[in-house]
């Protein structure tokens, strides 16, 4: 299964695919600076001035649920997902593209069913409306659950169709 | 029969490079879906990841390892531990085994070890003369020593997915990890005293100039390890003060990484390990759930208590199938999925918990080295651009020590509850 790489389809979803790297990136830089701030002005501010910012613990909780989730939406694009890969490496080349069409496939459907359920999930969450802390709403918070299943789903099938060298050069994988 | 044909498409496409969290989400679909539960449970399950305050630590630790990987440090810490170690016989060989432990324990054993420190001190002890086959050997086994020492990565995992105190473990670790570094220590200085190697003269000045160049540097494992025990702050907040130290220290006093060009690709580096371990974890947290609920582990411990009737082979069984787990899944997967369904069955044995996670985590260390499928050893290969099959061979000798160190872990739980007790803290049933 092997879509041609320079068709005008194909470059619109692999310069889409490019562009929610570059913001994901983006975010998770965001994420990662905001977290160990907030989380060291806790230190100083429990140590010397024995406080706490009340909302703090919670919000930062959540933060690493936001940087598991575009960890693992980045590790799908560069094919870095803790596998193992015994049988893989023994095949040809030939075989091995087939492998991967079948375990990109499968991947696809399994996170298909799991943004299913994640929608649910995130749905019931804002029905019920649910405080984080004080009156802020929880569901924008674990949105990143839908939303990292959604982007793992949309990469594993754009797997299944391009080759990954193919996929590699056109999506900007260093 | 569907099941098992199921279970083998699935290990099939493991096998096939799957991902593995696919692989454990796959599994809870099935098993929530047999039971007409709706598949939103699995995420329920999953959203625990945001209520686990040491949590934490991981993204943090994993951070700041990586920052020190990165810059100058692996340089820096082998000038220092050749001053402290170098006039030894044999002393290039306990330099590397020293740095690469200390290394580790920071860095958390994924492979990284023999990648920055491995393709330093190769061409080093090469040129000091020593086996080739020694030099590898070393190098390879010493990619996951360290492992037991704090702040590492598989100890706080541990501790998490099992519920024990993460400080409890940190100190059990010490004299086991301890341990093993001796002993490898004596046998390089063995091996060095056979081949009469030209020993280098101890100097005062090198020692001073190299501690001079790391004086930022030296104080961090202190730390981590006396703040944690200091009572000053918890593992978390350890975290916290070492990515800020390791930040200020690297980027503004030694300026060796540059915080708008070389910062930002650290972080994408090392934040792509944490989301691959994070997601497994998530996956598996319904997974479990489902297994404790349908009570695997009372059924695996009934099956067991018919068949194992000691504590001695009850743990000879665990290491057995640690030590195939540890070659074949990597160290972060492996905790993961068998932690929760291994330590009801250990208890019931009258295991220690703290010590089970000594013992769990010694054999996966060393399974990482072990033949055929032990991830350092293809790290390693593909490092060092030598035959898989060389590298079975020069591993052997270290394998053999270590496994002797492991058979005293194991049946000697005081090496890893004296401290533990010592410290006062609340040791065993939590």
């Amino acid at each position: 299964m092997s879509v041609k790489a320079d068709s005008k389809i194909s470059k619109i979803f692999l310069s889409v695919d490019k562009k929610l790297a570059q913001v994901e990136a983006g975010i998770l830089i965001l994420t990662l600076s905001i977290m160990i701030l907030l989380a060291f002005l806790q230190v100083i501010l429990r140590n010397f001035f024995s406080y706490s910012i009340i909302w703090g613990d919670p919000f930062l909780r959540h933060l690493v649920l936001w940087i598991g989730f575009l960890g693992a939406s980045m590790a799908t694009k560069e094919n870095r997902h803790i596998n193992i890969d015994a049988l893989f490496r023994v095949l040809s080349p030939a075989w091995q593209r087939r492998a991967q069409v079948l375990t990109n496939l499968f991947s696809a459907f399994v996170s298909g069913l799991l943004v299913r359920a994640a929608f649910v999930f995130v749905r019931d969450e804002y029905t019920a409306g649910t405080p984080i802390f004080l009156e802020i709403p929880l569901w924008p918070f674990v949105s990143i659950i839908l939303l990292g299943f959604m982007v793992v789903t949309f990469r594993f099938l754009l797997k299944v169709f391009f080759p990954s060298q193919t996929y590699r050069r056109l999506s900007g994988v260093k | 029969m569907e099941l098992v044909l199921f279970g083998l498409l699935l290990l099939l496409l493991a096998l096939l490079g799957t991902p593995l969290f696919i692989i454990i989400s796959a599994i809870a679909l099935l098993c929530f879906s047999s039971q007409g539960i709706d598949s939103s449970a699995i995420i329920i399950e999953l959203y625990r990841l945001a209520n686990a305050p040491a949590l934490l630590a991981i993204p943090l630790f994993t951070f700041a390892g990586y920052i020190l990987s990165e810059s100058n440090t692996p340089k820096r810490l082998v000038n220092l531990s050749r001053a402290f170690f170098g006039w030894l016989p044999g002393g290039l060989a306990v330099v590397a085994l020293v740095s690469c432990a200390l290394f580790t324990a920071f860095m958390g054993a994924s492979g990284v070890t023999i990648v920055a420190l491995g393709g330093l001190l190769l061409p080093t002890l090469l040129k000091e003369k020593y086996p080739e086959k020694f030099s590898l050997g070393l190098l390879t086994s010493s990619g996951s020593l360290g492992l037991l020492f704090p702040p590492s990565l598989p100890i706080i995992l541990y501790g998490l997915v099992a519920k024990i105190n993460i400080e409890d473990l940190f100190l059990a670790g010490l004299i086991p990890g301890i341990l093993m570094v001796v002993l490898l220590t004596l046998y390089s200085i063995f091996i060095g005293k056979r081949i009469r190697l030209p020993a280098v003269p101890f100097s005062w000045a090198n020692l001073g100039r190299s501690l001079k160049d790391a004086a930022w540097e030296v104080p961090l494992p202190f730390l981590v390890i006396g703040g944690i025990y200091g009572g000053l702050f918890t593992v978390t907040e350890a975290a916290v003060v070492t990515v800020v130290y390791v930040l200020v220290v690297e980027v503004f006093i030694y300026r060796d990484l540059n915080l708008f060009r070389d910062v930002p690709r650290i972080v994408r580096e090392s934040m792509l390990l944490v989301g691959g371990i994070l997601i497994i974890l998530g996956s598996a947290l319904g997974l479990t759930n489902y297994l404790i609920d349908a009570q695997i582990p009372a059924k695996i411990l009934l099956v067991m208590q018919e068949n194992v009737h000691s504590k001695v082979m009850f743990l000879l069984m665990l290491n057995l199938f640690l030590l195939i787990t540890g070659c074949m899944l990597d160290i972060f997967s492996a905790i993961i999925v068998i932690v929760p369904l291994i330590v009801p069955v250990a208890l019931n044995f009258g295991i220690n918990p703290i010590h089970l996670g000594i013992i769990f985590l010694a054999n996966l260390e060393i399974g990482y080295a072990t033949p055929p499928v032990g991830i350092n050893l293809f790290i390693a290969s593909f490092r060092f651009n030598k035959p898989i099959l060389r590298l079975y061979l020069a591993a052997i000798p270290f394998l053999i020590i270590l496994l002797i160190c492991l058979i005293i872990i194991t049946y000697c739980p005081d090496l890893s509850l004296w401290l533990v007790e010592k410290a006062g803290t609340p040791s065993g049933n939590f």
